[in-house]
């Protein structure tokens, strides 16, 4: 038993690599004095970090599938892959947390430990096989997060930001453990391998029990993911925040808490039957409203971040859209998106951080005029939002193409035709910012000091793929296409 | 052969060919954007001409000597696939006159030049590639690349409502095409996702008659659906009442050159549209609605020729009159009938030049008055007396209002008395009340001649200098098109014969 643990390990090395990376990191803090400005070296080595578990992820993602830990954890070429998502958002959410003025100095290292830590959270919830592991996952991912979101001690905001969050996260964890309670009685097993043996010959009365207790649980997952109706808290986090934050939280565990609503739809759903037409139904009339009021929401923001943080809700809504068709070419298109949306989300915050550090706020006129300032960050910035709204040639057309794909190949026009009339109302804020960067004359001409060459070449940089993966993405496709979820 | 069979791909990317070299050049030279532009725009004329003289008039289908296709996205058996038969090939010539006109009315742009050249020229690509697509998604793609330099010439350069104008077109547009998307994907599916799911040629034929989807329990025609998801793709660009809201501010407020290719391009890609896809793809369905479609045709007629009669921005009126002319060519498409669709196509051939004059003539007016009043908000006169102050361009405009209009010698005419040949004997009570639209279309434009040109001359239009050389050079190719095309229309209906034709016959069977 011992000897299989050890054997295990070997197969745990990401994993292993982001603890230590996280251990690592405090024991250098704690080196510094508390006078010391510079953590030069502090974020070199977060970022070396992250790019070697990023590196063993990428050699790993060929592997054959396999379970280890006693058939609790799963690895698979999507958990992998939804793992690489996930580090690369750490990676890009850490450096801009070290490029930006939003976080004071010093917390600056506490966010990069705890994004680390959330990271480890996130993978542990993409390859859980156990229902135990799925929650410490969560929890791992939530505990740390409530942290992370009143990270600046002194501002009422980002504390009621903490507060309501974690409030709202107990409760959910504790809906959530409660359907896994009952689901656990019923089927007698919490690993997902046996329970979906057992689950193909349920009778008819434990799927009256069965069904609600999933939607119970589903209220665990649904709240990492920030969909209607567990949505409420994400405007005010997102708000009180600092933006470095705000970029994690719209990446990070959007991604982890898809990728378990993949793992589990495909493992316990993919069987016509009661179960399956409840839990699709329940996901479409959720993922539906998701993308609405995530939309109608951002038209009327002010501030580009909650613009931004909105507009992620509704993506996470798309991808829903992904998930619950229940197969292979969905996964796919969920994986593709959030691939996509990892370069885009990231591209834009990074503007609007600089921006939002220049002039102390981030409204919609602060981007007046910048493409006579800054040509390249407004066109990037363009066709970001472009890309965002769906606009071809861009990446994000694409994924929306491959949701729409997916879902109209299970032949549900009603849905289908909702996610186009969201990008329809998304394109419309997003436009406002391209008009305005664009259309409207510069408000002044002070440079703004985050826009060195380096953060431009590395915004430059994330726009590339945005634009490559919009015209030639066979080779994601291909990448995308092999990570499929194994099921036993 | 080897040689011919890239002249459509030399054609598609010699716009882009120009935007790189436009990017290239320093943003101090912009005389040098401006003559590149010139040159380059010249070359993917005479490429579109060699195009013509190559081409195959008894073909009925695509010309298979020029057909370029290779895989794009083989997971999804998306090609870059074009080609080109007689209902594009017009089109394709339009575009490389239009746009060569374009640049040099725009010689006198002095904002932002170089950014104005490229994004222009990028235009042209993307107009180009819809017109020659043969795949249905990338069809799609440029339809959809098409709106981003568009909105940022309008929005850029546009007059002082330019930012609603140009987020209105963008909406708008983006509403029906995302419905076109669905359809598109929908149409993948129903096809089989085999080789051809999106080729455009091999989805024709009506194989979708007979399909139908479940809706909440009831059961749908999938072709009727799909039909109508892919009509408002279309109509919205046309644009068809009640789809239209968005083309008069768009007009008005694009500078001069985006409205020449906005009213003599653009809208022909909505029918284009109808031509290329929603009829052949669904022919039974559009038996189906053509009543529907001949009745919105009407209501575009005479609709668009009162809102045309109460403007009192003479470039407004102009925008209403395209409505009312595009509402002919949707007559001519709901006829089904040889003539009237010959009728339909040329007429898209006739309104890109005739429209395209007029929105030249008010540019060069607009250059020397900055203002488009023919009676201003106060009531007074805006203009009075041009005919005695600029005798030249008096002379073009005339030619090209009586285009317009229809006059018989001149290129609406044509058109016009084929689309009403060809519906008279379906819809005949229709064709009476479209011949009143005729009589308005003879009364806006003639009051607003009399009113502008006519009369005391009032003192600001004293100063008023006649047409320059460089403007009198490109207008006298569209004078020239609309004189010949008007007396001998042969060389524009003899390319578009057997593919109309062939279209016809289709559609007959249903």
């Amino acid at each position: 038993m011992g000897a299989n643990y050890l054997a295990s390990l070997s197969h745990y090395v990401p994993e292993l690599l982001a603890c230590v990376t996280m251990f690592g990191l405090i024991l250098i803090e704690a080196t510094y004095k508390e006078s010391q400005k510079e953590r030069g070296l502090f974020f070199l080595a977060s970022y070396l970090g992250l790019a070697s578990i990023a590196f063993f992820l990428f050699t790993e993602l060929q592997a054959e599938p396999l379970t280890i830990f006693t058939n609790s954890i799963i690895i698979d070429s999507f958990s992998t892959l939804s793992k690489i998502i996930m580090t690369l958002g750490t990676l890009g959410a850490v450096y801009l947390c070290s490029q930006s003025k939003d976080i004071e100095e010093h917390l600056k290292p506490e966010f990069a430990i705890m994004a680390v830590g959330v990271l480890i959270g996130g993978m542990l919830l993409s390859s859980a096989n156990n229902m135990l592991v799925l929650f410490i996952g969560v929890e791992t991912l939530s505990i740390l997060s409530y942290v992370l979101a009143s990270l600046r001690k002194g501002d009422e905001r980002s504390s009621e930001a903490g507060l309501k969050y974690s409030l709202y996260g107990g409760i959910s964890s504790g809906i959530m453990l409660f359907g896994l309670s009952h689901i656990f009685g019923t089927l007698g097993t919490i690993n997902f391998t046996e329970m979906a043996i057992v689950l193909k010959s349920v009778s008819t009365v434990q799927i009256s029990i069965l069904l609600p207790s999933f939607l119970l649980f589903f209220a665990g997952i649904g709240y990492k993911i920030a969909c209607v109706p567990f949505h409420m808290w994400a405007p005010d986090v997102y708000e009180g925040s600092p933006l470095p934050v705000t970029t994690f939280f719209s990446i990070v565990p959007k991604v982890a808490g898809l990728a378990a609503l993949v793992r589990i739809s495909t493992t316990f759903f993919s069987d016509p039957g009661a179960l399956n037409i409840g839990w699709v139904g329940t996901l479409s009339v959720v993922a539906a409203l998701t993308m609405t009021v995530g939309n109608i929401s951002a038209i009327g923001q002010r501030s580009v971040k909650r613009m931004l943080a909105y507009s992620s809700i509704s993506h996470a809504g798309m991808m829903m859209l992904g998930v619950l068709v229940i197969s292979e070419i969905g996964t796919r298109s969920v994986l593709f998106y959030s691939i996509t949306y990892l370069f885009m989300t990231l591209g834009a915050f990074y503007v609007v951080n600089f921006v939002n550090d220049k002039y102390g706020n981030d409204h919609f006129e602060r981007f007046n005029g910048l493409v006579y300032r800054y040509p390249m960050m407004a066109i990037v910035m363009t066709i970001i939002m472009f890309s965002l709204a769906g606009i071809p040639p861009f990446s994000g057309f694409v994924a929306k193409f491959h949701i729409l794909s997916a879902v109209l190949l299970k032949k549900y026009y009603v849905l289908a035709l909702i996610a186009g009339l969201n990008s329809v109302i998304s394109l419309y804020y997003y436009m406002k910012i391209v008009r305005l960067m664009i259309l409207k004359p510069a408000e002044s001409e002070e440079s703004i000091a985050g826009f060195s060459y380096l953060n431009q070449a590395i915004v430059c940089a994330l726009g590339i793929p945005v634009v490559f993966l919009g015209l030639f993405w066979e080779k994601v496709l291909i990448i995308a296409d092999g990570a499929k979820v194994f099921v036993q | 052969m080897q040689a011919s069979s890239q002249l459509l791909n030399w054609i598609l990317w010699m716009p882009f060919i120009g935007v790189i070299g436009v990017l290239l050049v320093p943003k101090s030279k912009e005389g040098l954007v401006k003559w590149w532009s010139l040159v380059n725009t010249t070359i993917t004329f005479a490429l579109t001409l060699v195009l013509y003289s190559k081409f195959d008039t008894t073909v009925p289908g695509m010309q298979q000597a020029f057909n370029v296709k290779f895989p794009w996205i083989s997971n999804f058996n998306i090609f870059y696939s074009l080609g080109v038969d007689g209902i594009s090939l017009p089109m394709i010539i339009l575009t490389g006159l239009l746009f060569l006109i374009c640049i040099l009315s725009s010689w006198t742009i002095s904002k932002q030049v170089k950014a104005y050249f490229a994004l222009f020229l990028f235009l042209q690509t993307t107009v180009f590639g819809v017109f020659l697509s043969l795949d249905f998604f990338l069809f799609y793609v440029y339809w959809e690349v098409m709106l981003i330099p568009m909105f940022f010439l309008i929005g850029i350069w546009g007059g002082e409502n330019r930012e609603y104008a140009a987020v209105k077109f963008f909406l708008y547009t983006f509403f029906g095409s995302i419905l076109m998307l669905v359809g598109m994907v929908a149409l993948y599916y129903a096809s089989g996702t085999g080789v051809d799911s999106f080729n455009i040629l091999a989805l024709q034929g009506g194989k979708f008659t007979n399909l139908t989807i479940e809706l909440f329990g009831t059961t749908l025609s999938f072709s009727k659906l799909f039909f109508v998801f892919l009509f408002i793709g279309f109509a919205i660009k046309v644009p068809v009442f009640p789809f239209h809201t968005w083309l008069p501010h768009a007009h008005v407020q694009a500078p001069t050159a985006v409205s020449v290719i906005l009213a003599g391009v653009l809208l022909k890609m909505g029918t284009y549209g109808f031509l290329r896809i929603a009829y052949p793809i669904f022919p039974g369905a559009s038996v189906h609605f053509a009543d529907a479609i001949a009745w919105l045709g009407l209501i575009n007629v005479i609709y668009g020729a009162f809102c045309a009669m109460a403007q009192t921005d003479v470039k407004k009126l102009v925008a209403y009159s395209s409505v009312s002319h595009m509402g002919f060519v949707m007559l001519g498409l709901a006829a089904m009938t040889v003539t009237g669709m010959n009728g339909a196509v040329l007429q898209m051939f006739n309104h890109g030049t005739s429209t395209a004059m007029m929105f030249l003539l008010i540019g060069i007016l607009y250059e020397r008055s900055h203002h488009r009043w023919i009676v201003r908000p106060d009531g007074t006169k805006g203009f009075g007396g041009l005919y005695t102050q600029l005798p030249k361009f008096s002379i073009v405009f005339i030619i090209a209002m009586f285009a317009s209009m229809g006059l018989p010698g001149l290129s609406g005419f044509i058109s016009e008395a084929l689309i009403f040949l060809g519906i008279y004997e379906k819809y005949t009570s229709i064709t009476v009340l479209a011949l009143l639209g005729l009589l308005l279309g003879a009364a806006y434009l003639l009051w607003m001649f009399k009113r502008m040109f006519f009369g005391d001359v009032i003192e600001e239009c004293k100063s008023y200098t006649d047409m320059n050389a460089r403007e009198i050079a490109f207008m006298v190719p569209l004078c020239v098109a609309v004189v010949v095309f008007g007396i001998y229309p042969a060389p524009i209906l003899n390319i578009m014969r057997a593919s109309v034709g062939n279209l016809v016959s289709m559609l007959a069977n249903y």
